[in-house]
């Protein structure tokens, strides 16, 4: 059970402002919002289970989420395609303030 | 010794239902569970969690959840779905994952899960007195409905299964690793029971399969200006810094809080990070290491064992020797590895490295521990004698270092020394506190000021790897500013903010590297050596022992 930690990439359309709320406040706590309903969260399979356990409570049949897993490589080429800022890389394993 | 008798209490409670299931997978991670409060869950946790949820949504009959319990019975439980078919009470059960495949390739129950279901049939019969036929379990990930008739056998498996689980319960007894070693590579336990390392001290030849998660890569914050605060925000940290945007962070990724000098905490804050196992730990402006928030739950009896077997002197002799070596052949590799590149090789240099040899030949005939405690000040005094030879020529004469100081240090080499200790502990510190150990029972070091002697015994084995190879070799890289990052009044010397910063950053890296373990044969970085070792360290006083402090640099 080597805990393997991925990129996602989590996307969710929401109908209800009260739900909207709790799923961001809960997705705020596994990762960084990169837009508006857009955010990418470095999980293990633990984690990722969890969180989908957790939203699966908060979102009924109106709601849309997508949630997708992302290689290396998708993740060297999200580099690439896009702007710099929309995939900031500084990961470290301590933060100095 | 005093005997704490739970026998009284342990009768009284009932039983869960899913932890009668956990008995029956195996009897150490029942004991694990109930006993030592060690709860995991892993994926499979949660990915049955959510079905349940999504099943709830699916369905169109009324969802019925009952809270059962039943003190005659031994027993309570949650079940999840009761239904009447035919005239019938009928509980449900829903898994994940496949069923048993019997020798016709018939899917048959699990034979957990059909002690569960069982379980909760027997405890519908007892509580609602309404008579059960059968318990029925659904196998999502194949699709079928394995049907378990309730019958006098049965009510006699659970019955039997209920008194050994409870009997389990009240001993104070860890029960030994699983032969069926397929079952621990599905256990959401197998990072804290450590199967494989525990088979590995039974039977050297033992290949161990990696089960310890490689690495934990959960930040750890250092909050060095005084000034700052750090509090809560929905599941965030927010970090308030004077004149600095305000850094806010996902809780999941922290995984410890250190709190420099004077920086706040709030107590929400606080509660949040104790309730999701975060490290909160303090060291002071002049980098002393203060103390830690100790978040243990439960944990006594791992306690108790610690006591146990701490109060017996030649257990901790044992333990002491073997400490005393580990770290006595790092600082005699160090220095070898010192010896490298140079020629001619100083004379001092060749000497130490010679008579610290034979002084580690004695540690093992050491008859007592003040013995041990003359033995390693020997070598302390042979190491620091030598390790001045190690630094480069070119290094300004102010970073040169003579001799080991402290409280206060009194020249730069030994400022980072000491900051670097301090480190040390706080992550030794955290690591006890994760593993759930008493930090102020040790074996070797005699408690006399407030530091934590299983701290500091633990702290041996990492002076060298981390502390030590990490401050010679960025004093030979030429990364320190001999004014801007020290401060100097009258005797003492600090780091400067600039100092203890770059120190932190090069610390922090360090442990981040990987090492391969020279028993276990796997590598892990220094983050999850520091947790692992405590771990073989508790196996030592459970009947697995013989893997600690073998970590020697080569």
């Amino acid at each position: 059970m080597a805990e393997a930690k991925h990129w996602y990439i989590i996307a969710y359309d929401i109908r209800c402002p009260k739900r909207w709320r709790r799923a961001y406040k809960l997705l705020q706590g596994y990762g960084e919002s990169l837009q508006y309903s857009i955010f990418r969260c470095w999980l293990s399979q633990r984690d990722r289970e969890k969180l989908r356990w957790e939203l699966e409570k908060i979102l009924t049949e109106d709601d849309r989420l997508l949630l997708t897993g992302l290689c290396n490589r998708c993740v060297e080429r999200m580099q690439h395609c896009n702007r710099p800022e929309s995939w900031p890389t500084d990961e470290e394993g301590h933060r100095i303030l | 010794m005093m005997v704490i008798t739970n026998d009284s209490i342990a009768q009284q409670a009932t039983l869960r239902v899913s932890a009668l299931h956990a008995f029956a997978y195996c009897p150490r991670l029942f004991y694990l569970e109930e006993v030592e409060e060690l709860y995991t869950q892993d994926a499979a946790v949660f990915a049955g969690r959510r079905l349940h949820v999504e099943l709830e949504k699916q369905e169109d009959e009324a969802w019925e959840e009952l809270f059962l319990e039943s003190e005659e019975l031994g027993l309570r439980g949650r079940v999840d779905a009761l239904r009447t078919r035919d005239g019938n009470t009928i509980p449900y059960e829903h898994k994940r994952g496949r069923s048993h495949r019997d020798e016709h390739n018939q899917p048959q129950a699990w034979e957990s899960d059909r002690l569960q279901i069982l379980a909760y049939a027997c405890l519908i019969e007892t509580v609602l007195q309404v008579p059960v036929a059968e318990g029925r379990i659904r196998y999502h990930a194949d699709n079928v409905l394995v049907h378990v008739p309730l019958n006098e056998a049965g009510r006699q498996t659970v019955q039997t299964a209920i008194a050994q689980a409870r009997s389990l319960r009240a001993s104070l007894y860890r029960p030994p690793v699983t032969e069926n070693e397929r079952l621990c590579a599905r256990c959401s336990l197998s990072s804290v029971c450590l199967p494989e390392e525990a088979r590995l001290a039974h039977d050297r030849e033992w290949q161990p399969v990696r089960l310890f998660p490689q690495d934990d890569d959960r930040q750890i914050i250092h909050v060095l200006e005084p000034g700052s605060s750090v509090g809560r925000t929905g599941d965030q940290l927010k970090i308030t810094r004077r004149n600095q945007p305000i850094e806010k962070i996902p809780i999941r990724q922290i995984g410890q809080v250190v709190l420099h000098s004077f920086s706040q905490i709030s107590t929400q804050a606080l509660h949040f990070c104790s309730e999701q196992g975060i490290g909160v730990h303090f060291i002071s402006g002049g980098g002393r290491y203060l103390g830690s928030f100790d978040n243990r739950h439960g944990s006594i009896q791992r306690r108790i064992r610690q006591y146990g077997a701490l109060s017996q002197p030649e257990t901790c002799l044992e333990l002491a020797r073997q400490l005393v070596i580990c770290r006595g052949q790092g600082q005699r590799k160090f220095l070898m590895r010192g010896q490298r590149g140079k020629d001619p090789v100083p004379e001092a240099l060749q000497q130490a490295i010679h008579q610290m040899k034979a002084t580690l030949k004695q540690v093992n005939k050491a008859p007592a521990l003040e013995t041990l405690l003359g033995l390693e000040g020997n070598l302390a005094a042979l190491y620091f004698g030598a390790l001045p030879h190690l630094i480069g020529d070119q290094v300004d004469p102010l970073l040169q270092f003579d001799g080991r100081n402290r409280r206060p240090p009194r020249d730069r080499f030994n400022a980072l020394l000491s900051f670097g200790y301090a480190l040390l502990l706080k992550d030794v510190m955290n690591s006890i506190l994760t593993v759930g150990l008493e930090p102020a029972l040790g074996f070797y070091h005699q408690p006399r000021t407030q530091a934590p002697p299983l701290a500091l015994d633990l702290m041996e084995i990492f002076r060298v790897p981390l502390v030590d190879m990490t401050a010679m070799a960025s004093i030979n890289r030429g990364q320190w500013e001999v004014q801007a990052d020290f401060e100097v009044r009258g005797v003492q010397v600090w780091l400067s903010d600039t100092g203890r910063r770059k120190f932190v950053d090069l610390y922090e890296r360090r442990k981040a590297e990987s090492w391969k373990h020279p028993v276990t044969g796997y590598s892990l970085t220094y983050r999850r050596l520091l947790e692992l070792e405590v771990r073989l360290l508790e196996k030592e006083w459970s009947g697995e022992g013989g893997l600690f402090g073998q970590l020697v640099i080569r």
